[in-house]
């Protein structure tokens, strides 16, 4: 038997914990732009200044749609500040895609900073652990990212203007089946994540709502990049279309995958396939995907158009989904504040909210339901020449 | 008072908490020298057993989180067995690898929701609360409010907690059960020619520990309204060993003063926004390379004795 000497066992230890904190350390590019600053003096005519908490994914692996949401509220913060009758101030705390985190940044948020409401956080997962909370506490929260069935459940303090998935994909499905006169089709989903399981649990639903036949599931991980499996099978099957509820980076990579090996029929998407980097890292092989979505950036609307070029003008990237949805969600808020006539009065903030109904932002025409989540309508977009455009 | 009694600091005291309890699990494997990354993983089965039991059986939370406590002893005594033949980083890969395997079994199950993980988990201080309005304080207490006054509760159950496992692993280091384990952290062979029967008192160690494990997974399902696969990744696995490696690992306080420490300091940091994991990560290696043996070692005990002692005597003599 080998002598295990102390100081041995002590060098291991510390050899596993730095190779673990380099492995931490290394998903935390930091993205996010410097921190906002609050020019907040009341001008006559005005109800004040309000103070609005953002829980963000602002560092790590989700740090892009963080950036995104960050960039989008602060483009509606300026247009607020200049012109609305409300001021805002926004406060940005990083959750790092942690519940913990967003429930300790969330708590900080209200019982430090006083907060009148929160806007996040941006994972589905935090938000049931961050919402409770709130709701306890009498805080609007209002989610702009997190699709998941039963959020809004949570509590009458919870809100979300994300469109859930549960409207998005139903409308993709019947639109494919439609214009492709679909009879079977294959699902593909990544198992190990909230957001693409609720995905796909809805597709599964709308496929069977339409009538259409699965000729078969296939799972893989987040972070895979080898799909050959999977699509090999789903080929020789000779599916109609394929149904894909993924994030973008395994999005790209499984269309890519199956226009190699010769699989020709449409792709349709979840909320994942709506993003530019989808058409980016996909290239001539995104030629085809059907996806639907809220957020259209060339739709024929003066009020999109203005966002998109001062958007475009001022971070030099076309908005996505995440960035329009926050960017509705602080003019709602903006909205609801003057109704409500208190930049600190939580409760009638949230009455307020309640009742918003006809509001025209860049993602259409928005109101909130009676468990308050959101009535829009979705527009079913295709890649066709490198870009999104509508499928008629 | 009011400073203390913020939610927001009373939410990071039961994180603390929370995390010295996991700060003492793994500090009586490494009591015997065994170093084991199953943590995560006896967490999320005392997690998962308690939000289930509650949720599903209708189980009173007091029950349930000792119950999840036990299924990780139990999970861990099945494991124990032949993992804990392997040595040194044949044991940490295979622990690892055991941590890894329950979090995809929990990942698939159809009871535990996959990835979307369970929501609405009854919470320790909302129920608290409901106690209290019953027992007629529903108007609060002293000035505090009743969601104050369930913060405190939950606050105060875990300190007691804590202050008991501190006193248990104290008792423990003191005990024939202690000088066992300490033995074989310093020489198995020889501990073994001793007479001790190093199977027993590794297991025991290895049970131990996924007990304390599973009740702290336990206790934060039922803070955080919420579990998912994702809370007990590599990630946490290692956020639980670095409580012992920056604190020390020598005495039960160096995981406690890990544990404190490394929850804090993200929240501290929070000033620096965007900079705040780099500073953490830069600290972190700036004290593996000063301190590899951890803050609190027997030296530091001693020299603070002395230190102290010294000044006593300064002061009578003058």
């Amino acid at each position: 038997m080998k002598l295990f000497a102390m100081k041995k066992v002590r060098k291991m230890i510390a050899g596993v914990a730095v190779a673990g904190l380099l492995l931490s350390v290394s998903g935390c590019g930091s993205t996010a732009s410097a921190p906002a600053s609050g020019s907040g003096s009341a001008q006559s005519g005005t109800i004040g200044t309000a103070k609005i908490g953002v829980v963000s994914f602002l560092t790590g692996g989700g740090a892009a749609y963080g950036k995104a949401i960050k960039q989008g509220l602060e483009m509606a913060k300026e247009e607020v500040n200049t012109q609305g009758k409300v001021k805002i101030d926004l406060l940005f705390e990083d959750s790092r895609g942690e519940k913990n985190e967003a429930i300790n940044a969330a708590n900080k948020l209200v019982n430090k900073d006083n907060v009148v409401a929160i806007i996040g956080p941006t994972l589905s997962g935090e938000m049931f652990a961050v919402g409770p909370i709130m709701n306890q506490a009498g805080v609007p929260i209002m989610g702009t990212s997190t699709t998941a069935e039963g959020i809004t459940d949570i509590g009458e303090y919870v809100f979300r203007n994300a469109l859930p998935e549960s409207l998005a994909i139903p409308a993709a499905v019947k639109k494919a089946k439609e214009k492709y006169n679909l009879k079977k089709v294959a699902l593909m989903y990544s198992n190990n994540n909230d957001f693409t399981v609720s995905g796909y649990k809805t597709f599964e639903k709308a496929v069977k709502d339409n009538g259409l036949e699965i000729v078969t599931t296939e799972t893989f991980a987040d972070k895979d990049v080898d799909f050959s499996a999977q699509l090999t099978k789903i080929a020789s099957l000779k599916p109609d279309a394929v149904m894909v509820s993924s994030l973008y980076q395994e999005g790209a990579l499984i269309l890519k995958k199956a226009r190699e090996i010769g699989i020709k029929v449409p792709f349709v998407g979840g909320n994942g396939f709506n993003s530019p980097q989808l058409i980016k890292i996909a290239g001539p092989a995104a030629e085809g995907a059907i996806v639907a979505s809220p957020w259209f950036p060339n739709k024929e609307d003066a009020a999109v158009k203005k966002f998109v070029s001062d958007y475009k003008a001022k971070y030099n990237e076309i908005p996505d989904q995440f960035a329009a949805q926050a960017y509705d969600a602080l003019k709602i808020m903006a909205t609801a504040l003057e109704k409500a006539g208190s930049t600190t009065d939580r409760k009638k903030l949230r009455d307020s909210l309640a009742a918003i109904k006809d509001f025209q932002g860049v993602t259409g025409k928005f109101a909130f339901d009676a468990k308050r989540n959101p009535v829009m309508s979705a527009t079913v977009l295709i890649v066709k020449d490198g870009q999104f455009s509508e499928l008629k | 008072m009011d400073f203390i009694l913020n939610p927001y600091y009373l939410q990071i005291g039961m994180f603390i908490m929370i995390n010295a309890i996991l700060g003492v699990s793994i500090y009586l494997t490494l009591a015997t020298g065994q170093l084991s990354l199953g943590n995560a993983g006896f967490m999320s089965i005392g997690a998962y057993t308690s939000a289930l039991l509650t949720l599903k059986a209708g189980f009173p939370v007091y029950l349930a989180i000792p119950i999840g406590g036990f299924a990780a002893a139990a999970v861990s005594a099945v494991i124990g067995f032949p993992a804990l033949r392997l040595k040194g980083l044949y044991l940490a890969i295979a622990t690892l690898g055991f941590g890894e395997v329950v979090r995809v079994v929990f990942l698939n199950l159809k009871i535990t929701n996959g990835a979307l993980g369970l929501s609405g988990i009854p919470s320790l201080g909302i129920l608290l609360g409901k106690a209290l309005s019953s027992a007629g304080f529903d108007q609060g207490m002293g000035g505090l409010s009743v969601q104050q006054l369930s913060n405190v509760s939950v606050l105060l159950i875990l300190l007691i907690l804590v202050v008991f496992l501190v006193f248990f692993s104290l008792r423990l280091s003191r005990c024939r059960v202690g000088r066992a384990f300490a033995a074989i952290k310093t020489d198995e062979t020889a501990a073994e020619a001793m007479g001790i029967n190093t199977t027993y008192y590794k297991l025991l160690a290895f049970l131990l520990g996924a007990f304390i494990a599973g009740v702290a997974g336990a206790l934060a399902a039922h803070i955080t309204f919420y579990i998912g696969p994702k809370d007990f990744d590599y990630h946490r696995t290692v956020e639980i060993l670095l409580f012992a490696v920056l604190g020390g690992s020598n005495l039960v306080w160096g995981p406690i003063l890990g544990a404190t420490l490394l929850t804090m300091l993200p929240e501290v940091l929070r000033a620096a926004s965007d900079y705040r994991m780099m500073i953490y990560g830069a600290i972190l290696v700036t004290m593996m390379a000063f301190r590899p043996q951890g803050l609190i070692s027997e030296e530091t005990l001693r020299f603070w004795k002395a230190k102290l002692g010294r000044r006593k005597e300064h002061d009578l003599n003058s």
